[in-house]
């Protein structure tokens, strides 16, 4: 035989093809003989080799003989109930089994060919007979085809008579074309490309599933002959099948006839149930049940394939298309794709019949619809928006499906016009293009995968026997491997090739002039490339390792260059290459590869920034040198380069937080503290200054008088840094700095968290930890500071004064420190406080007294009217505040003493009756109105 | 406030550090006419304040009043327009910013602020000063763009507008820009200025310094006064009345870095390198420079060294740092450096004990 089995002889072709044809109401289709053939007859058959389509044929033959009528329960569940009572004849047994202790008696094993799944069939004569007879009388009385055998073989031979008066005619023109070459021949692409379903060569299950969905809009599509048609095209389909089994195998389409038509159906059914039973039987079946009961559109109305170029997805599409009993419109990617005009023109395939006499419904085909992007959209929008109206309308699906049973063509009408009504099948090369997105949620996809080599060759070589062409298997297998089984590619250099007269060999394949796909792969794909040693065939054969290597390195190179992102690239390899398991004993090969990274990192900087792009030339070869380096044969771990990312972010993160707090800070100290070193000499000592351990935990009016110092200085320091206090939530990580501070439900953190400027990881620093007590008077102490600073900052001349001004801030905050601690006392101070304000001349002395400790004690015994509580939060500040202002008038070009500060401040007071000063934003006490004339008592 | 703000000196008379570099300043404001200065050198080395010095000693005690801005710039480039944001610093006579943060577009900012400065011309009433002062810091990180664009607007409006540069290293500093400056180097303090200063804060706060202790500071400080005081201030802030065997808390990503190398001591291999790598990235997400980590990490290798590697080690650490500055991923750089010490260690070891 001149070609393998799924290439079917043309004889078969034209008989299925006539079949389909002229399939008149099966009604009459008679069936041809017999089904009481001993199923055992068939298994040699089954395990002939043959074609995948024919590999689960046994299988459904022996079922269909024997079972199809009888087999019990799972009849049953699948079939509408109508079918019921055709299936009273159900005979209990099993005939059928994957285990041979199921079957009593008599059986044969059986083996799948494709999938080696072994099953037991019962042989069991008397059933069969029986059967048989009772099959003999329905066959006899109504024939298995509309015509008898005879009028089928006269046509087959008339189709092989015309056939062969086509090839001879052909020889003719490629004779005619030698003599006068100008003559235009056909490429051997079109020529060729298979016209049946049983000619494809793209995968087979692809192929099934693609009819299969196919088949789901027949009820929709067909409309009220529903049944019918989809019979009609199911039945060719099935026969088609078997007849490409053997052509003598009449009796394979006989039992669906000996129930009458809606047996076919069920039969179909099955036998897809057996396909499939192997890749996902469940799901199908599922599709089929749904599929008989409603009689709408399928699920996913749109059919996306995708695959790389040349493995013949458009083809498919045409041919399952046509196969169905559609008219192909296709729209590809040269046509105008705009929303609008691709909007009419699904319009009109969806819902416009055809007005010629063939009146075959129409299906879409968008070829390469990833290609355009601009416009490309538009028939992508325009798709959604279909099926998305159809969605909405989805609810009435089933009454219209019935009324399209009786009078579909108004209803169809009725209906919304943007709804798909017709089958659409889309094709793309890159299924991940942006375009498709939203596509690929709603349609149905489904990725071609390359056909084996040997297909391909064997169909290769029977073109080019059928053309004249002496090649050799081992010539077109290298082809083959070298376009990646693209035959589009295959084809057009063998016919190339033909045309110069030249002979393709096995090894200069890839010197000859055969058109290398640009395709660009996935950034993985070329990580894998570079770790991973590639052991092919070509290789292996290949003479001398040195046309080896620079086979790799043609390879690797037109693969990175075509990619064309070194940066991600080779982030990628220095993401990568350390986990890789290489010999290195002195780590020479790391080095080198370090080094290749490095100079590929100038390089890119130089590039970028003299823009001189040509240069990238010179990358390639850096990553093909590491290659050698490193490349293992075994399977490399990668990983997604995202450690630079991440460094790059997280230091921004980190820049950000230093660049606000830098400018928060006064600029006579910002100005001294410079970004870039903050972190390399600042911040280890500042964190240590800001949490002494020699600050005890106690209560403030118990610390002695140079604990107070530290204090007041430290808050200063704070605040002159902008650092405060503040409450985070635990860090899910514990916190390197301390276990405490990570234990706290509401631990307080440092609030420009300069804390983590230090917080490496796997480190441990030993920084103390102020407890939480200590911190919150610390928030406190800091934020009051704050507070004061800004009301008479202004006033202050900050670069000129702080030095004095700062003594006052640390006498002050001594005092407002011990008042922060027992709130009994605080207030009671605070009030006192007030009263002095109220009685200026008598307090005056307790006020400028700079260690107020004897105040909260004085004041404690102090009576005071609980009228006063209200004010004398707000007024706890401005006391002292007022006073250091004076002071500070007064105190500027020497530093006085304290009763010098008295007086001036006294004098001054004198003058002005009563100040007040509203601070706003600091209380912690209830408010109420108060009179001014309450003050002025 | 930290003890590093508090004993700034204000006036150029304070300085005790760089004394004589002061007092030359001081005569060269004094006759009437100061030209582009250039300062450089190392971080802590005291450059800031002597400009804020000579500042005040040209302006007087006005310079030292100084405003935050959020400056917004539209710069017209021709087809577009850029818009730049840039905070400065500036007081009635002078304008203080960095310029290279902005990045590649630091050229427009700078031609753009001083045209602006000489706009806006000071009329002083003496009409002795006429000029204002323009502060740049990091001038080596400008671009070479805006170091170029910066050489002609120095010239064009040197009547109105003085330029004080700062800047660590004057080597990334073009040519151009350098001869039209005085140049000023201030060199880090050496250990005894550093001892110096530390006694006399000493004595200003009024503590009891032990003898040596100040030199034990001033040693671990990297001759960088503004860490040396920092320290200072923090061993006063664990333990105060001194003792001279106090314990100095070292700085943390030198600790880490400390650790790097002791990682790198114990196996050499492309696995232990893998974690080094994690490590490194740590240090530079925090801020800490590139150049900086290898600098340290060398230093804390060559502690752990064999004499006759020494050499070699640093001239690699030279070669890796040279091309980390000319490239712009510094971990490639860096990680290369720590192949090429474990390549070499490595060979050392076994040509050692076999």
């Amino acid at each position: 035989m001149d070609m393998d089995m799924d290439i079917p002889l043309p004889e078969e072709l034209e008989l299925l093809e006539a079949n389909y044809q002229d399939l008149e109401p099966p009604e009459e289709e008679p069936p041809d003989s017999p089904p009481c053939e001993i199923n055992a007859h068939k298994r040699p058959r089954a395990d002939a080799p043959d074609s995948p389509i024919e590999d689960d044929q046994p299988k459904l033959d022996d079922k269909r003989t024997r079972i199809v009528d009888d087999v019990d329960e799972d009849w049953l569940r699948y079939s509408p109930p109508q079918e019921r009572e055709d299936s009273g004849v159900a005979v209990e047994e099993k005939f059928v089994s994957r285990y041979a202790s199921e079957i009593d008696g008599d059986f044969l094993p059986v083996t799948a060919p494709s999938g080696g799944d072994r099953v037991y069939v019962k042989i069991c004569r008397i059933v069969g007979e029986d059967r048989g007879k009772k099959l003999d009388i329905k066959s006899r009385s109504n024939g298995l085809t509309s015509e008898p055998i005879n009028v089928l073989l006269q046509k087959v031979e008339q189709e092989t008579f015309t056939k062969a008066l086509n090839s001879s005619s052909e020889g003719q023109t490629v004779e005619s074309l030698s003599g006068k070459p100008l003559v235009h021949e056909q490429l051997w692409v079109d020529k060729y490309a298979p016209n049946s379903f049983t000619e494809l060569l793209s995968d087979e299950q692809t192929n099934r599933e693609v009819l299969l969905w196919l088949k789901q809009w027949d009820a929709c599509v067909f409309g009220s002959e529903v049944r019918s048609t989809s019979e009609e095209v199911l039945s060719a389909l099935r026969r088609h099948s078997s007849i490409a089994q053997h052509q003598k195998q009449n009796d394979s389409g006989l039992p669906r006839n000996n129930r009458g038509r809606r047996w076919s159906h069920g039969s179909f059914r099955h036998s897809n149930d057996l396909e499939h039973e192997n890749s996902n039987p469940k799901n199908i079946q599922d599709l089929w049940n749904k599929k008989t009961r409603f009689t709408g559109p399928p699920e996913q109305k749109i059919l996306l394939l995708c695959g790389p170029p040349g493995l013949g997805k458009t083809t498919l599409a045409h041919v399952a298309a046509k196969h169905c009993g559609y008219r192909v419109v296709e729209v590809n990617a040269s046509d105008d794709r705009s929303s609008s005009t691709i909007e009419t023109k699904i319009l009109d395939v969806v819902e416009m019949d055809s007005v010629m006499a063939d009146s075959k419904p129409k299906c879409l085909v968008i070829d390469e619809i990833d290609g355009a992007l601009g416009d490309g959209k538009g028939a992508v929008e325009v798709i959604l928006k279909m099926v998305s109206a159809d969605g909405k309308s989805n609810t009435g699906k089933e009454n219209v499906a019935k009324e399209e049973q009786s009078g579909k063509k108004s209803s169809r009408k009725g209906r919304k016009g943007a709804s798909l009504l017709r089958p659409v099948i889309c094709i793309c090369n890159d299924l991940y293009a942006p375009a498709l997105r939203s596509l690929r949620q709603v349609a149905k996809v489904h990725i071609f995968i390359q056909p084996t080599v040997s297909r391909v060759v064997s169909r290769l070589k029977y073109i080019c026997n059928n053309e004249g062409m002496k090649t050799s298997s081992i010539a077109l297998t290298a082809l083959a491997e070298y376009t990646e089984c693209d035959i589009r590619s295959c084809l057009n250099t063998l016919q190339f090739l033909n045309k110069k007269k030249e002979t393709l060999s096995a090894l200069d394949v890839g010197s000859q002039v055969v058109g290398r796909k640009d395709m660009s792969r996935g950034a993985f794909d070329i990580w894998k490339e570079i770790f991973q040693k590639r052991k092919t065939k070509r290789e292996r054969k290949s003479i001398s390792s040195g046309s080896s290597m620079s086979n790799e390195f043609d390879f690797l190179h037109s693969l990175i260059s075509n990619r064309g992102d070194y940066d991600v690239i080779f982030d990628g390899v220095h993401e990568n290459i350390l986990q890789l398991q290489y010999h290195d004993p002195v780590m020479q090969k790391t080095v080198n590869c370090l080094n290749c990274l490095g100079v590929s990192d100038l390089m890119h900087q130089y590039i970028m920034r003299t823009q001189q792009m040509p240069l990238h030339v010179y990358q390639p070869p850096l990553a093909i040198t590491m290659h050698r380096l490193v490349a293992q044969i075994q399977k490399p771990n990668i990983e997604w380069p995202k450690s630079y990312q991440r460094y790059r972010t997280t230091l921004m993160e980190k820049v950000d937080i230093l660049k606000s707090w830098h400018c928060k800070i006064p600029p006579y100290i910002s100005r001294h503290m410079s970004k870039k070193s903050f972190v390399e000499d600042s911040v280890s000592p500042l964190l240590h200054i800001l949490s002494p351990p020699t600050l005890r935990p106690v209560a403030l009016h118990l610390l002695s008088e140079k604990e107070k110092n530290d204090l007041a200085q430290l808050v200063s320091t704070m605040v002159s840094y902008f650092i405060t206090y503040k409450n985070m939530k635990p860090d899910p990580v514990p916190n390197n700095l301390g276990n405490e501070v990570a234990l706290d439900v509401s631990a307080l953190c440092f609030d420009p968290p300069i804390n983590d400027f230090i917080n490496f990881k796997g480190y441990k620093s030993n920084h103390y930890v102020l407890a939480l007590a200590m911190k919150q008077v610390l928030l406190h102490e800091v934020e009051k500071q704050r507070i004061m600073q800004l009301s008479f900052g202004k006033s202050v001349n900050l670069t000129d004064g702080h030095g004095e001004h700062k003594g006052l801030v640390r006498e002050e905050v001594g005092k407002s420190g011990s008042a922060k601690i027992n709130q009994g006392a605080t207030s009671a101070e605070l009030m006192a406080n007030a009263k002095n304000l109220l009685y200026p001349r008598q307090c005056n002395p307790s006020t400028s007294t700079v260690s107020s400790t004897m105040d909260s004690s004085r004041s404690s015994t102090a009576s005071l009217k609980p009228k006063f509580s209200g004010d004398t939060k707000k007024q706890s500040n401005s006391p002292s505040s007022f006073f250091d202002r004076f002071r500070k008038l007064s105190s500027k070009s020497s530093q006085d003493t304290d009763t010098a500060v008295q007086k001036a401040s006294t004098a001054q007071r004198d003058s002005r009756p009563l100040l007040f000063k509203y601070n706003e934003g600091f209380t912690n006490a209830v408010k109420r109105p108060v009179r001014m004339l309450e003050f002025l008592l | 406030m930290l003890w590093v703000d508090k004993y700034r000196p204000k006036t150029l008379d304070q300085v005790i550090v760089h004394e004589d570099i002061a007092q030359n300043l001081k005569k060269l404001v004094a006759e009437q006419d100061c030209p582009h200065l250039l300062f450089y050198g190392p971080p802590g080395s005291g450059k800031k304040t002597l400009i804020m010095a000579l500042l005040r000693q040209i302006f007087g005690p006005g310079a030292e009043k100084v405003k935050v801005e959020n400056k917004n710039w539209k710069i017209d480039a021709g087809s577009r327009t850029i818009d730049l944001e840039l905070t400065t610093l500036s007081s009635a006579n002078h304008v203080e910013l960095s310029p290279s943060d902005v990045g590649f577009q630091d050229r427009y900012v700078v031609q753009e602020v001083i045209k602006e400065m000489a706009k806006n011309r000071p009329i002083d009433t003496k009409g002795k000063r006429g000029f204002k002062v323009l502060v740049l810091n990091d001038v080596d990180k400008l671009s070479r763009e805006a170091q170029h664009s910066l050489r002609r607007t120095m010239e064009k409006y040197s009547a109105f507008c003085r330029l004080f540069l700062c800047c660590n290293s004057s080597s990334r500093v073009t040519e151009a820009i350098r001869s039209r400056c005085l140049n000023v180097r201030i060199n880090a303090p050496t250990e005894e200025q550093i001892v110096n200063v530390l006694d006399l804060i000493g004595k200003k706060e009024g503590l009891e310094l032990p003898s040596g202790f100040a030199t034990r500071i001033a040693e671990k400080s990297n001759r960088s006064l503004r860490r040396a005081i920092l320290l200072f201030e923090t061993c006063r802030v664990q333990q105060y009345p001194f003792t001279s065997n106090q314990a100095i808390p070292p700085m943390d990503w030198e600790e880490y870095v400390a650790e790097i190398a002791s990682d790198i001591m114990k196996e050499q291999s492309p696995k232990r390198l893998f974690q080094v790598r994690g490590k490194l990235y740590e240090l530079l997400i925090n801020c800490i420079p590139p150049d900086i980590v290898l600098k340290r990490l060398l230093y804390e290798l060559l502690k752990r060294l064999d004499a006759e590697l020494k050499h070699e080690v640093c001239h690699w650490a030279a070669y890796y740092e040279h091309k980390m500055r000319l490239g712009q991923k510094a971990i490639f750089h860096l990680e290369a450096f720590v192949a090429k010490f474990m390549s070499i260690y490595k060979g050392f070891l076994i040509a050692t004990f076999g």
